[in-house]
């Protein structure tokens, strides 16, 4: 299947650059990504759809230059497309066709044998868990088997990189479930890479341990969850019953940073003893502490600090998703 | 900001308010919630890896191929044909091969006026055969559009209207090679019926009626003018059948488009030819301009007034336009969304 992969960065990019006109589309985009699941993040219109362009080797960059699993994006598309899986955020399927004869034929395109395809198809439809929904007309489906379907036909050739634009879009809680279930699989039973953006944080949280956060064309950041979590100020949350005020106040009195929304207070974490503290307040107030833990910064609130820090004043990732923050119109 | 992105040091996180109605300075009385059953399913997902071998460019092109034309002739796994589609193109099919009935009974009738008949309108000369081809109402001026629209409606429109243009790009098969293999496609189910209907009538006449090296001979070069025209058919409409369908996402926009320019273009010529006594406007019809060249190419007297050489000139433009305007649309599908 071409070249071996020496177990490097599976997506490299320098200096990248994409202007649409006189738009700048991705603005020196700088990128080195591991083996894993990444999580592309940014508001509508931000580049994503452009770099999944370019990576796929569809567009022709303006400047800059980047490779995939060591394949040059603007050179050997060819073969980056024949080694990566690409699920589309869209639907992208003939309503006509059986499941299986669509899976089937996805993987003919990629230049399987057509008994391979077959036999790959329905492997493939097990594993995302359409097994009995095989010889259905996709027009039958709902929501939740149609994702399922394309996760299918990106993944019938087992690519090494799969790239998922939105892949939850539209699920249920249930398919939403299963759905991270099973690209998290992939990632760790397979040992593929998945490149997965989405507007939803706890999906990209739940699935992948890197971001790369893209802003107005730019790269804003690439790093580990984990280690951006750290920079944020650790915080004691504690829900409390009757009395918030006062616990407000007496926390206040001992000198703790805290800030409360209704019976929710977050009380800054000084030290190991702080947590005594808070338990000595609550005596003093007379309230009822009904839960008490360690905030651990999720990825919104890690998605909404950044956005806080380029500028874009939002309450909350909903409201990002508008081309009010991206700049102006749609980049991609 | 720092080497890898945006500093978020000492940040805040947000805060949202815990579910109740009040702020918690009230009395308040819990209420627990019962936690809802869920149904157990057994399903044992695994990932299996896949070794095998990825096949060149060709065997991706023929698979292309295979899933448009296969669709014609069976029920499942390839693309879906209503079975009323199949029924009429089936039905122009054998319409088409009729003259070959028409051959038999005359090969039947020894001697006589009937023989004689039926060999005048169906027997084999340059008349016949450009009939086959190009000639006969409403037989081939209204079956091979009838038939063109029905097999390009939904070739490229339907992968616009279901995005399955994504399906192909997202995959190494380039726009040229998805343009040439629909093109080849439609080319093949058309010449299918235009081109193998007209050889089938001509060498049924040979065998029909017993006839020798000399008939054949003769008859050669005439046969091959006809084909060649059969076969300027098949490009001429099916360019402009798949220009028209990659422009809409409607299967039903780009038959009838088509037919309304084939027979619109027709008609707008005929009634300026029969007031103004002028066959100019012929130049427009992609049929007339076809029937003209054919007329020439099997050697027999032209119904038109303009020169031939406009014709050619139409056909030619009529075709790199189609082709241009079908590779700038194929060229504008996305890949990641439209």
């Amino acid at each position: 299947m071409g070249r071996e992969w020496d177990g490097g960065p599976v997506i490299t990019a320098r200096n990248l650059c994409k202007m649409y006109g006189p738009h700048l589309a991705l603005d020196d985009v700088n990128l080195e990504i591991p083996s894993g699941a990444v999580g592309i993040l940014g508001p509508n219109g931000a580049g994503k759809s452009t770099l999944f362009k370019c990576l796929l080797g569809l567009i022709k960059t303006t400047s800059g230059d980047g490779t995939v699993l060591g394949y040059d994006i603007r050179t050997e598309g060819d073969m980056i497309r024949s080694r990566i899986g690409y699920m589309p955020e869209y639907d992208a399927l003939d309503p006509g066709l059986a499941a299986v004869d669509q899976v089937r034929y996805a993987g003919e395109l990629l230049g399987m044998n057509p008994a391979h395809a077959t036999r790959r198809a329905h492997e493939v439809l097990e594993y995302v868990g359409l097994k009995d929904q095989r010889y259905r007309k996709i027009e039958t489906f709902s929501t939740g088997m149609k994702q399922a379907t394309k996760l299918a036909c990106a993944i019938i050739h087992d690519p090494e990189i799969l790239i998922c634009d939105e892949p939850t879009n539209g699920l249920d809680q249930r398919a939403r479930e299963f759905m991270l279930q099973t690209l998290r699989r992939t990632v760790s039973e397979g040992g593929r890479s998945v490149l997965m953006s989405s507007h939803v944080m706890d999906d990209i949280q739940d699935v992948c341990d890197r971001i790369v956060m893209i802003h107005k064309g730019k790269i804003v950041v690439q790093r580990r969850i984990e280690d951006l979590a750290k920079q944020v100020d650790r915080e004691i949350e504690i829900s409390v019953w009757g009395g918030a005020s006062r616990m407000q106040a007496a926390l206040e009195g001992r000198g703790f940073e805290v800030r409360r929304l209704g019976r929710v207070l977050r009380v800054g974490r000084v030290d190991d003893s702080t947590t005594f503290s808070i338990l000595e307040a609550a005596v003093e107030a007379g309230v009822q502490v009904r839960q008490m833990q360690e905030y651990e910064p999720d990825l919104e609130d890690i998605f909404l600090l950044i956005m806080d820090r380029l500028g874009a004043k939002v309450r909350g990732t909903s409201e990002l998703m508008t081309e009010g923050h991206t700049g102006g119109g749609p980049l991609d | 900001m720092t080497d890898d992105g945006i500093d978020i040091g000492g940040g805040k996180t947000r805060m949202e308010v815990a579910y109740g109605s009040g702020d918690g300075d009230e009395e308040a009385q819990a209420i627990v919630a019962k936690r809802e059953a869920t149904l157990g399913a057994i399903f044992e997902q695994s990932y299996r890896p896949w070794e095998g071998e990825l096949g060149p460019r060709w065997v991706r092109n023929y698979a292309i191929f295979r899933h448009h034309v296969y669709g014609l002739f069976r029920g499942t796994g390839h693309r879906h044909y209503h079975p009323m589609v199949k029924l009429i193109i089936l039905v122009i099919l054998l319409f088409s091969l009729m003259p070959i009935l028409m051959l038999f009974l005359a090969s039947l009738s020894v001697g006589g006026e009937m023989a004689d008949f039926f060999g005048r309108m169906w027997g084999i000369n340059r008349y016949n055969l450009w009939g086959q081809v190009l000639g006969y109402f409403p037989r081939n001026l209204c079956c091979w559009p009838l038939l063109t629209a029905l097999v390009v409606g939904g070739m490229i429109s339907d992968d616009r209207r279901n995005g399955t243009s994504a399906i192909y790009f997202s995959r190494p098969v380039t726009r040229l090679d998805y343009i040439a293999m629909k093109y080849l496609s439609v080319a093949v189910v058309l010449g299918f019926v235009i081109v193998l209907s007209y050889f089938a009538y001509y060498t049924s006449a040979i065998i029909f009626n017993a006839e020798g090296w000399a008939y054949l001979i003769d008859t050669l070069p005439i046969f091959l003018g006809g084909l060649f025209a059969g076969i300027l058919v098949v490009i001429t409409y099916t360019s402009i059948g798949l220009a028209l369908s990659s422009i809409s996402q409607s299967r039903f926009f780009a038959a009838i488009a088509f037919l309304s320019l084939i027979y619109g273009t027709k008609l707008l010529a005929l009634l300026v030819d029969t007031q103004f006594d002028s066959s100019i406007l012929y130049i427009l019809s992609p049929y007339d301009c076809l029937a003209h060249i054919g007329q020439w190419l099997l050697g027999i007297e032209s119904n038109y007034e303009h020169p031939l050489s406009f014709s050619i000139v139409s056909i030619l433009a009529v075709n790199a336009a189609s082709i241009g305007l079908l590779a700038a649309r194929v060229s504008s599908l996305e890949v990641t969304r439209e």
